[in-house]
């Protein structure tokens, strides 16, 4: 009973979403006119109460074991909250049922629900400490990702893209299971750091191509939640079919929580903190087939992107593309690679959803994902322009851009172990990422066409939405040292029992 | 004496037959099945460990979880096939082909 209370009280942010969400499905069973108006309150009322909540707890710097070891809290989790629950908020705040076409007119209560249970999912999954956590946990953030995207029911492609989506995401989670409940047989324990501590004492020389197995098994799983080759064929169908705010949520949340329990798996569980550096536990050499994913993921992602006329599916591959430098985190297997993973999730979470947002206003107004209907928007929409190209610009990594410095960090801690290969690779990765960027820019700004057209009449929130995202693209520069700063103090691993 | 051993086996061969659905069949619900031998070899091998090897309940109670788990797994993706045979008066995947690219 005491471990429980105890619980409890580092357990705010998650209470604070699951109270938010119980008072959306009782506001949303009551009708009248200012329901909506309600609803979408309580979702950010209950999102910034947990934000309120992550920051307390980071300030704390709590580290212990909650629910029986279920669940973890230490600075690594709580950042990567801060980061999951920010998505979330700055999703509600700058996409609405009012500037999305597609969900113009839809009941409201039901999606805000289940943005609410996305982000307590990614919060549990983040913060796993157990394998049967961990597998609850990426069944949540799947099944309620599956339903976000069926939302435009009548809707044939968001039909189709839900049905690919639950088929792909049904069979990796499934195959990551069976890697799971050997990991069980082989630990004898669903502790992940019982797991570590079997895995350090040394294994047996026939169950090495076990362990090598279940890591295969398990990236099925996590490769899936972030979208890394070749667990990624839903991904730009998914982002396509889905409604665009949706498509900003999904490539964002399961994304980073996928990272974080990513992090925490092969970090906490497959290896061992050695005297300040890590070190593989059981000598299982993860690092350099993750370094494939990566290398793989990076290059088909903007290799595909190079021919995308849909800007939908263009973002798609260049998320799926991101993951593949955020993977570059985790492979360095260093205290400077979380902190580059973790500083890289904060920028491309402003970058990615201010070009989402730029999407879905076009979308708006003229009805279009299509590339070839982005001509004249230098002259129609100015400010929707020069945001676009801040979005971009960020996306590829150009000075000074928070994108760049997201880069420098994870390709300074790919160096730093001497991996130059890799991060030359990386670097051809930027080059083609910057000439399909580059081309979008110049579609918009000197491409002819759409003469005709008038000037799009952006309402004032949305205004005010592209210019706070354009400006986070840039302004953290000027106090980045307590960005740093707060990078560096998240670098705590807990996995205690 | 039926040890660790057959259960292992039969699960693995649970697994090969899902994976092998997964990989052939055109049918929405065969592929959900294909899907649930999948979940099920892993249930199977979770409560075999837990009586032969690891001498806990952990891997039952991990079990029955997966159950659940994969009852509203099924729940979502049939609302979805449903939707998809509305729409397009099928249930074959093959069917599902506008988004590509």
């Amino acid at each position: 009973m005491d471990e429980l209370t105890r619980s409890l009280a580092w357990f705010r942010p998650e209470l604070a979403l699951v109270v938010g969400l119980v008072l959306v499905v009782v506001a949303d069973s009551f009708g009248g006119a200012s329901r909506n108006f309600v609803m979408r309150l309580l979702t950010t009322g209950a999102l910034a109460a947990a934000l309120g909540f992550a920051l307390q707890l980071q300030a704390e710097g709590a580290k212990a074991a909650l629910f029986s070891g279920m669940l973890v809290i230490d600075p690594l989790s709580a950042a990567f909250k801060l980061v999951l629950i920010a998505a979330g908020l700055l999703t509600v705040l700058a996409f609405s049922f009012r500037n999305s076409r597609e969900l113009h007119g839809l009941g409201q209560g039901e999606l805000f629900a289940l943005v609410l249970a996305l982000v307590l999912s990614c919060l549990l999954l983040a913060a796993s400490n157990d394998i049967v956590m961990l597998y609850l946990a990426l069944e949540m953030v799947s099944i309620t990702s599956y339903v976000m995207v069926a939302y435009l029911k009548g809707d044939r492609m968001s039909n189709e893209a839900s049905l690919k989506y639950v088929l792909f995401g049904a069979a990796s989670t499934g195959t990551m299971l069976y890697g799971l409940s050997l990991l069980y047989g082989l630990a004898g324990t669903t502790s992940m750091p019982g797991i570590q501590e079997y895995l350090a004492g040394g294994i047996p020389d026939q169950n090495r191509f076990a362990v090598y197995a279940v890591t295969l098994l398990v990236l099925a799983g996590f490769g899936f939640k972030i979208a890394a080759v070749p667990f990624h064929f839903w991904c730009p169908d998914v982002y396509q079919g889905a409604a665009t705010p949706v498509t900003a949520l999904l490539s964002v949340l399961p994304k980073a929580a996928g990272l974080a329990i990513t992090l925490r798996f092969f970090y906490g569980t497959l290896s061992v903190p050695e005297s300040g550096a890590w070190d593989l536990a059981g000598s299982i050499h993860w690092t350099a087939l993750l370094m494939l994913i990566s290398v793989l993921t990076m290059t088909l992602g903007n290799v595909a992107a190079l021919t995308q006329t849909n800007m939908k599916r263009l973002l798609a591959y260049s998320s799926i593309a991101h993951a593949g430098f955020l993977l570059m985190g985790i492979v360095a297997l260093s205290e400077n690679g979380a902190r580059g993973l973790l500083v890289y999730l904060a920028a491309y979470l402003v970058m990615n959803l201010g070009a989402f947002l730029v999407v879905t206003l076009v979308h708006l107004h003229d009805g279009s994902f299509d590339l070839r209907d982005y001509p004249g928007l230098y002259r129609r929409a100015p400010l929707l322009t020069l945001a676009m190209a801040f979005f971009l610009l960020s996306l590829v990594g150009i000075p000074p851009f928070v994108g760049f410095l997201a880069k420098l960090y994870v390709f300074a801690a790919v160096i730093e172990k001497g991996m130059g290969l890799y991060a030359t690779i990386a670097a051809l990765n930027v080059a083609i990422a910057a000439y399909y960027s580059f081309k979008v820019l110049k579609v918009m700004t000197i491409d002819p066409g759409n003469e005709d057209k008038p000037a799009l009449k952006l309402a004032l929130a949305d205004q005010v939405w592209l210019a706070a995202f354009a400006l986070a693209n840039l302004v953290p520069l000027l106090f980045w040292d307590r960005i740093e700063g707060w990078a560096r103090g998240a670098l705590v691993l807990y996995a205690g029992g | 004496m039926i040890g660790l051993q057959h259960y292992l086996v039969v699960a693995a061969a649970l697994f090969a037959l899902g994976v092998l659905g997964l990989l052939t069949r055109r049918n929405a619900v065969h592929v959900l099945m294909s899907i649930e031998l999948i979940l099920n070899s892993a249930n199977v091998n979770l409560v075999a460990f837990s009586r032969y090897a690891a001498g806990n309940l952990g891997g039952q109670v991990f079990a029955v979880f997966v159950i659940v788990v994969a009852a509203s797994e099924v729940a979502v993706a049939l609302a979805i096939v449903l939707t998809l045979y509305r729409l397009r008066r099928t249930p074959n995947l093959d069917d599902a082909d506008i988004l590509k690219g």
